[in-house]
């Protein structure tokens, strides 16, 4: 992965996190205060609910006070005391007033009302006509209570939930009870004022089990009811206020968040302790819709994944093109450094930022140009001492035939000046030592042409081992003299044919084995090895190149004789003239290979010389030329 | 001496007002009201007591039976002045009055035996043409009729034709005048009736009305005479008549009852407090009962013990589940729904659930049923009928071979009788010589009005 690359995630990572992270954070606080906003709602539909409650309470109570305090009630309480007490005990006269509390509930608009009289048998009951002459349990004591208070009321069509009151009507020594009051139902929760997204259901607690009829909503029993049980059971349970949210459906905007406050009355059916004993009378039921939360959470989400992707987007191309401004100079140094380590110390990076990259260009700049001038100066050096080489082995080379020309040349003259009767015999062995000398010298000049005048390679199928093998023949008799130095040959069979100059491979492997058997004067083995090397290491792959290997078991060489060891006119024998492996070099690098040494002291050396199978493009050319 | 003279005056305007009172006067209209609204002038042949009564009422003035029946049980002649039959009650022999014509003009001796063949085809009925006089009518069952005489003072008998517009022509003191179905109907005196021209020029009978509309327009004298709850008249201007107990109300339960297990009809039965009813809706008027025939009619009624006992119907349903009932009642009544209420609350005390509804399938049905003869077998005989009881089985004419029948017929549970009502009426100031019999018949031919001419 490049810089650019790793700076461009590195860019989009960050960038992205940050999205994310405000993202969640923005829901997270979005969420909360929508949880909030939706309690205080269903705490201000509670509140509306109680003050409500309150107002019809009050309604209640008014209507059951102006019924008592009303001709028709009046009157009935005293002809209820005019007529002929009955005896204690005695069944109540209950005649004669079926329908009167219909008539004054209707004046009054009330659901319920019943005249009771003091033994708390029902004279007159609006709600269920024929129920006369039955007792009224909630004439439990002769002290009404002073508000409203909600009571199951039995109805024909089964039980029901009111909020009622209580007025008596002290006429004469048996008071008439005047009860009235309203239906606690649907009708009571339509005239609440609602907000949208919110309903209000009432569970009418009259059973000791659930029941879902009871739970009634603005159009009757609600639907679902049997969702809405547990959170009812819960409040029935524990007389508390609970909260729950009910899913619908698998759409989340589907749900509800059910708000529970339970409904105490008073407990009338306590004869022995009238009062407030307080008993559950019903739950109401706030339900706030979680739609609109869903619908601008997805709202959200949606804009925020939207510009989240522009952000993104943006940024990435942002990223792009910050990544390419910053990595530009990096990308010309790392290429510009390429080519100083290919060679190219005229190499140059073209960044002209002022920053701290400026200033590494620039650095580099300056280090390539200082490289360039260390190079030419180390060229100029090396070509002074290559010179200086070249002149010191022109002497030493030189100077061991001159000296014995000069010997001679003097010998020749003193014996003509001194013995001028040995002059003939001194001169015909000057002679010939003159001449002897003279060939030395042409030898020496001969080399060094020859060094200079490396032919380039004539190029044809050569079949490696055979040229290792004729190599050892020519070697044969000096290797087999005193049977000092002892031959082993580790030759692949399937070696593949290369493309190169027999002769010159024959020349450079001479050289090598020349080497070997001068590096074991005492005597050692020799050994040649070839093998097939191919470019990719799987199994199978075609060989592409050659390896000739030449090993002796000879003193070995120092590093530093290894590092120099290629170098023209180095040489470690007493009478070498250095141009030997320099040649071997020059040879192989003709046929674009390479070779390369392994020595250690006393542990012999071995040379490598690989070579490809066929011949590279540039040598081959300029072979074809 | 001043008080002696108002006192002489005051004694010279009574006596003029009862000389006044005592000379009935012809001529006015009558005005009459009723709730049923029929669209033909024919008896109903089921249907609710009111209708019935209304229309056996209009139908009376109309035409008249063979003989009619009191409420003591005595027959008394009506178009036939004389009869007489053998031993065993099978051949009868009447003589018919003589010259009475339809109000066409028609004889109406000679159409007798037709109308009443075509009533009874069971019946043998002939004009006695063989016998020395044309007015002679013999009438033979296959059976012993013992209340045969019952049977024919019947309003399904009464000797009256149709013309051409299904308008009934007969021989009673009045005529049909004029009839818009289902809104009124105008009766006018026929000057030929037999039993004399009656007092008033017309009756006015409007249809269709409601009880409270009926009584309100008694109080403000649009009307004269109107059918009435019985209780106390409002004013001392109105007077109420009440007649014997007529009718009789009861619980039918239906053939597909859920109802079927015996133990819950016996606790339904046992559950119901009558007394309160009687005393508070029915504004006493009510007998309760437990017997189909009232008790002035047969004088056993005390058998059937009418008193609740809660306990008795609770400990019948221990152990079971009882269904719950659907009770109906006609919704034409004003008193039978709540009636109905209060015996579903007595059910419910006893654990019964009772559905007081008018939709749907009923369990048992609140009915009112009028007791049409005070001849007690056949009286037994029509409320079997009217109720789907099956025909009582009747050994003898003892009042114990009656009991023992009607006993029979309750034994099957299939009626609970609850109480025997009496048919009520008004009449406003205007109306004189008002004497409703105890069979609730008005009488209207004997009425004349005050401030006619």
């Amino acid at each position: 992965m490049s810089f650019r690359q790793k700076l461009l995630l590195l860019f989009a990572a960050t960038v992205l996190t940050c999205v994310v992270v405000m993202a969640v954070s923005v829901y997270s606080t979005m969420r909360a205060s929508f949880e909030q906003a939706n309690l205080d709602r269903a705490n201000s539909i509670a509140a509306e609910f109680r003050s409500e409650f309150q107002r019809r309470a009050d309604d209640v109570v008014r209507k059951v006070d102006a019924i008592a305090a009303g001709e028709t009630v009046q009157r009935i309480a005293l002809e209820l005391n005019r007529s002929v007490a009955p005896a204690e005990g005695a069944a109540p006269n209950s005649s004669g007033y079926p329908s009167e509390a219909r008539a004054l509930a209707s004046q009054q608009q009330l659901d319920f009302l019943e005249l009771v009289d003091h033994q708390g048998t029902i004279l007159s009951s609006a709600q269920w006509q024929a129920k006369f002459g039955y007792p009224e349990p909630a004439i439990a004591s002769s002290t009404a209570p002073a508000g409203a208070f909600l009571k199951r009321e039995d109805l024909p069509n089964g039980p029901t939930l009111g909020l009622f009151a209580i007025r008596s009507v002290p006429i004469g020594e048996q008071p008439l009870f005047v009860i009235g009051g309203e239906r606690l139902d649907q009708g009571f929760l339509s005239r609440l004022d609602i907000p949208a997204g919110t309903r209000v259901l009432l569970y009418q607690n009259l059973d000791t089990k659930w029941n879902p009829q009871s739970l009634l909503d603005l159009n009757g029993p609600a639907a679902g009811a049997d969702r809405i049980a547990p959170l009812v059971e819960k409040v029935r349970s524990s007389g508390q206020e609970a909260q729950s949210a009910i899913h619908w459906s698998s759409d989340s905007a589907d749900a509800e968040v059910f708000h529970a406050i339970p409904l105490f009355g008073s407990d009338q059916h306590s004869s022995d302790q009238p009062g407030p004993n307080q008993q559950l009378m019903g739950v109401l039921l706030v339900a706030s819709s979680r739609r609109p939360l869903i619908e601008l959470q997805r709202r959200i989400v949606s804009t925020a994944l939207f510009v989240g992707g522009i952000g993104i987007l943006v940024a990435v191309l942002a990223s792009l093109w910050f990544a390419a401004r910053v990595t530009r100079p990096v990308v010309s140094l790392a290429e510009a450094a390429r080519r100083v380590a290919a060679g190219d110390l005229a190499a140059k990076v073209d960044v002209e930022s002022s920053d701290e990259l400026g200033e590494l260009a620039a650095s580099f700049n300056r280090m390539t140009e200082d490289l360039l001038r260390e190079k030419d100066r180390a060229v100029q050096a090396e070509r002074v001492a290559a010179w200086r080489e070249l002149a010191r082995r022109l002497a030493h080379e030189l100077k061991n035939p001159l000296f014995p020309l000069q010997v001679t040349v003097e010998n020749l003259l003193r014996a003509k000046q001194k013995s001028p009767e040995i002059f003939e015999e001194v001169f015909s062995e000057s002679t010939a030592t003159l001449l002897a000398e003279i060939n030395n010298l042409k030898t020496i000049v001969g080399r060094f042409s020859e060094f200079s005048k490396m032919p380039q390679p004539q190029r044809r199928p050569v079949r490696v081992n055979e040229l290792v093998l004729s190599v050892l023949r020519v070697f044969q008799a000096q290797l087999t003299a005193n049977n000092r130095i002892h031959v082993r040959t580790e030759l692949a069979p399937d070696l593949p044919e290369i493309s190169a100059d027999p002769d010159l491979l024959h020349r450079a492997l001479s050289n090598l084995v020349l080497n070997a058997i001068d590096a074991m004067p005492q005597g050692g083995e020799l050994t040649l090895r070839t093998a097939a090397l191919d470019g990719a290491s799987a199994q199978g792959a075609t060989p592409d190149r050659v390896v000739i290997s030449v090993s002796d078991t000879g003193s070995g060489l120092t590093p530093e004789a290894c590092a120099r060891l290629f170098t023209p006119y180095y040489t470690t024998k007493q009478h070498g003239t250095g141009l030997g492996l320099a040649i071997v070099q020059s040879v192989v690098s003709d046929h674009g290979g390479k070779i390369s040494v392994e020595s250690t002291k006393e542990n012999g050396s071995t040379f490598h010389i690989e070579l490809p199978c066929s011949a590279p493009q540039s040598s081959q050319a300029a072979a074809e030329d | 001496m001043k008080r002696i003279a108002l006192l002489f005056l005051a004694l010279i305007s009574l006596a003029g007002t009862a000389q006044s009172a005592t000379r009935p006067r012809y001529g006015g209209t009558l005005r009459v009201a009723v709730q049923s609204a029929p669209t033909a002038l024919e008896l109903p042949a089921y249907s609710s007591p009111t209708d019935y009564w209304e229309m056996a009422g209009i139908l009376s003035l109309v035409a008249d039976t063979l003989v009619t029946i009191g409420a003591t049980g005595r027959p008394q002649p009506a178009l036939a002045v004389y009869w007489q039959h053998d031993s065993t009650a099978r051949h009868w022999q009447f003589t018919l009055r003589p010259g009475i014509k339809f109000h066409d003009g028609t004889a109406a001796v000679a159409a007798v035996a037709q109308i009443l063949a075509a009533l009874h085809p069971d019946w043998n009925v002939r004009a006695a043409s063989a016998s020395p006089s044309p007015d002679l009518l013999v009438i033979e069952t296959e059976n012993p009729s013992p209340s045969l005489l019952a049977e024919l003072a019947l309003p399904r008998n009464l000797i009256l034709t149709h013309n051409s517009a299904a308008i009934p022509i007969g021989t009673g003191p009045f005529r049909v005048a004029e009839f818009q179905p289902g809104k009124s109907l105008k009766l006018a005196a026929s000057e030929d009736a037999w039993s004399g021209r009656p007092f008033v020029d017309f009756i006015e009978i409007e249809f269709g009305k409601s009880l409270r509309d009926q009584s309100l327009a008694l109080e403000v004298g649009r009307l004269d005479i109107v059918e009435a709850i019985p209780q106390p008249a409002a004013s001392s201007r109105i007077r109420t008549s009440s007649s014997l107990p007529i009718e009789l109300m009861a619980l039918v339960f239906s053939s597909n009852s859920k109802a079927q297990d015996p133990r819950l009809r016996d606790a339904l039965a046992l559950s119901i407090d009558r007394k309160p009813i009687q005393s508070v809706l029915l504004k006493g008027a009510a007998e309760p009962a437990a017997s189909i025939l009232p008790n002035w009619m047969t004088g056993y009624s005390a058998a059937f013990p009418t008193q609740p006992n809660l306990q008795q119907a609770k400990a019948l349903l221990v152990d079971s589940h009882p269904p719950a009932l659907t009770l109906s009642y006609d919704a034409r009544d004003p008193q039978s729904q709540l009636i109905a209420e209060r015996i579903a609350l007595n059910a419910r005390e006893a654990g019964i659930t009772l559905q007081v509804s008018l939709s749907g399938p009923e369990d048992l049905r609140l009915v009112r049923i009028a007791l049409p003869t005070p001849d007690p077998a056949l009286a037994l005989l029509e409320a079997a009928r009217e109720l789907y009881l099956p025909a009582p089985a009747l050994r003898g004419n003892s009042v114990e071979d009656l009991y023992q029948a009607e006993r029979a017929l309750l034994s099957n549970n299939a009626v609970i009788p609850l109480f025997h009502l009496p048919v009520a009426t008004a009449a406003g100031p205007r109306v004189r010589r008002w004497a409703p019999d105890q069979l609730g018949s008005l009488n209207l031919q004997e009425i004349w009005l005050e401030d006619s001419r």
